[in-house]
């Protein structure tokens, strides 16, 4: 049977953070369209502007999330084809009743691992991923997860050792 | 990005109806890390009227084997691919070929079905229509293709007609060398075809009704060497100047088969044909492999600017013959 989004898709349900969120499917101002994409969600229906757009185009990771624990360039996906998804952004990461940082977050502070900061909460959301499925990576396996974040400012060598420095406390090793 | 109408499938058939019934305006959404790009920059003639999500088909997302072949459904993401043990083992080729592919977030959700069907990176064909209007090349229906008189680097230096851009998948390359053959739903029923004879120089065969389901690959022989080398300007997120796999199996020093393919040297995966039959019944050594690499370029005509990839295609060629004489020597080596 064809389920066209008129049907099946009057919202649509996505776990942000670990809140549900329900967006009516249409054109209107506040509605989701089917060409949405991730990102613009985030941004622009959830005000959660700690996740970046940059190139838009899947080449320089600033706009990385969590999907189902998985590191994913939010601005290739559409949100109409999120339903059901748990997606965690760079402030579900924080506790704002606290205010407690992860230690991810904390470590990049003390290892000034940022210049302009504009690349940061996709780097953390993917070394967030890594450490989640290694909690002891080495330099180089950190490395590989980093391949798909860019940073123009050059402070690649920072974020390696703010990783680490988790890395180790975290790990066994 | 212009707005489309989005429809969730749930079967193939439901998803071969729809793209019969739209006759090219429907457009399938797998992983979509090649499709948005497409969509965001308008670069097709004509923008899609209907994106037909595929992720929700069940049975298309899984990796198995019997005795004889290893089936992978058109749904696995590359990162199943490169984490699968049983591909790590039955086919380590592929598993580098993936590993290969852009970054770990895209691996994250690219599918291989996705990767097979891509659309070319040439820069005329994508050139954005946001910066001054797409260019309708030769590939969409236009009169020439910009690339021949201009920035043509990364062009093909083989097998071009008229479109000169190249095939920018590894999986076609490695799925190539590996002998595989993939499974096309259709509304006319199903077909099988090699992925070898997937492509043609101005995109691949599927008819607008047709989606890959399946690939099925030929359980290598386990002695056999798997070999998977990608040249690129940038470790990861690029795309291939030229890439090479290879399969070759040596008995007791003399090589007995072998299949070479390259990639992006053409507008298709291209095997090296005189290169293996060169190579079938000989001890390998460095010269025979020198030879090799020179039968491997039968045919090439570079363009002005990239006959610099023929020395990288060579270069490629030696390895994957020297890498796999030093393998089975250190093999055979007492320890």
């Amino acid at each position: 049977m064809t389920t066209t989004q008129n049907l099946s898709y009057a919202t649509i349900t996505l776990t942000v953070n670990g809140e549900n969120h329900s967006f009516i499917l249409g054109e209107g101002s506040h509605e989701v369209t089917p060409s949405h994409t991730l990102a613009h969600t985030l941004r622009e229906r959830l005000g959660l502007t700690g996740t970046k757009v940059s190139c838009d185009d899947g080449a320089c990771g600033c706009c990385t999330v969590q999907m189902d624990g998985k590191a994913v360039n939010s601005c290739l996906l559409l949100t109409v084809e999120c339903e059901g998804k748990e997606i965690t952004t760079i402030e579900g990461l924080g506790d704002p009743v606290t205010g407690t940082i992860d230690p991810l977050q904390k470590s990049f502070i003390d290892h000034t691992a940022f210049q302009c900061g504009f690349c940061t909460p996709g780097i953390i959301m993917s070394a967030k991923s890594l450490l989640t499925e290694n909690p002891a990576p080495t330099r180089d396996e950190v490395k590989e997860s980093l391949a798909g974040n860019f940073c123009r400012c050059n402070s690649h060598y920072h974020v390696l050792d703010a990783v680490m420095a988790v890395a180790r406390k975290g790990g066994n090793k | 990005m212009k707005t489309f109408a989005h429809v969730n499938a749930g079967s193939v058939d439901e998803v071969t109806n729809l793209l019969a019934q739209n006759q090219g305006k429907a457009k399938i959404n797998a992983g979509g890390t090649d499709l948005l790009g497409v969509l965001k920059h308008r670069i097709l003639p004509e923008y899609p009227e209907m994106l037909i999500n595929i992720k929700k088909i069940t049975g298309l997302n899984i990796i198995e084997a019997d005795e004889e072949w290893i089936r992978i459904g058109a749904l696995t993401t590359l990162v199943e691919i490169v984490k699968s043990p049983l591909i790590e083992k039955t086919c380590s080729l592929l598993k580098e070929a993936a590993r290969s592919v852009a970054s770990p977030q895209i691996r994250n959700i690219a599918t291989i079905g996705g990767n097979l069907c891509q659309d070319t990176r040439c820069w005329y064909y994508r050139y954005p229509d946001e910066i001054g209007g797409m260019i309708k090349c030769f590939r969409k229906g236009g009169k020439t293709c910009p690339a021949v008189a201009g920035e043509n680097q990364y062009h093909a230096i083989m097998g071009a007609k008229k479109c000169f851009a190249v095939c920018p998948s590894d999986m076609a390359v490695a799925l190539t060398a590996l002998g595989a053959v993939c499974t096309l739903a259709g509304v006319k029923g199903v077909r099988t075809i090699a992925v070898e004879e997937l492509y043609t120089p101005l995109g691949n065969v599927l008819s607008p009704d047709e989606m890959i389901t399946a690939i099925h690959i030929p359980k290598p022989a386990p002695d056999a060497k798997q070999t998977f080398f990608k040249f690129t300007l940038r470790k990861p997120i690029d795309f291939a100047i030229v890439s090479a796999a290879s399969i070759i199996t040596i008995d007791k020093g003399i090589c007995t088969d072998v299949r070479i393919v390259l990639g992006a040297v053409a507008p298709t995966p291209v095997r090296a044909l005189k290169a293996e039959e060169f190579l079938k019944g000989k001890a390998l050594s460095e010269e025979i492999a020198d030879q090799a690499a020179l039968l491997a370029m039968d045919g090439a005509k570079p363009l002005a600017k990239n006959a610099y990839k023929l020395e990288i295609a060579k270069t490629l060629v030696k390895r994957v013959v020297k890498d796999s004489v030093v393998t089975v020597n250190s093999l055979n080596d007492p320890v």
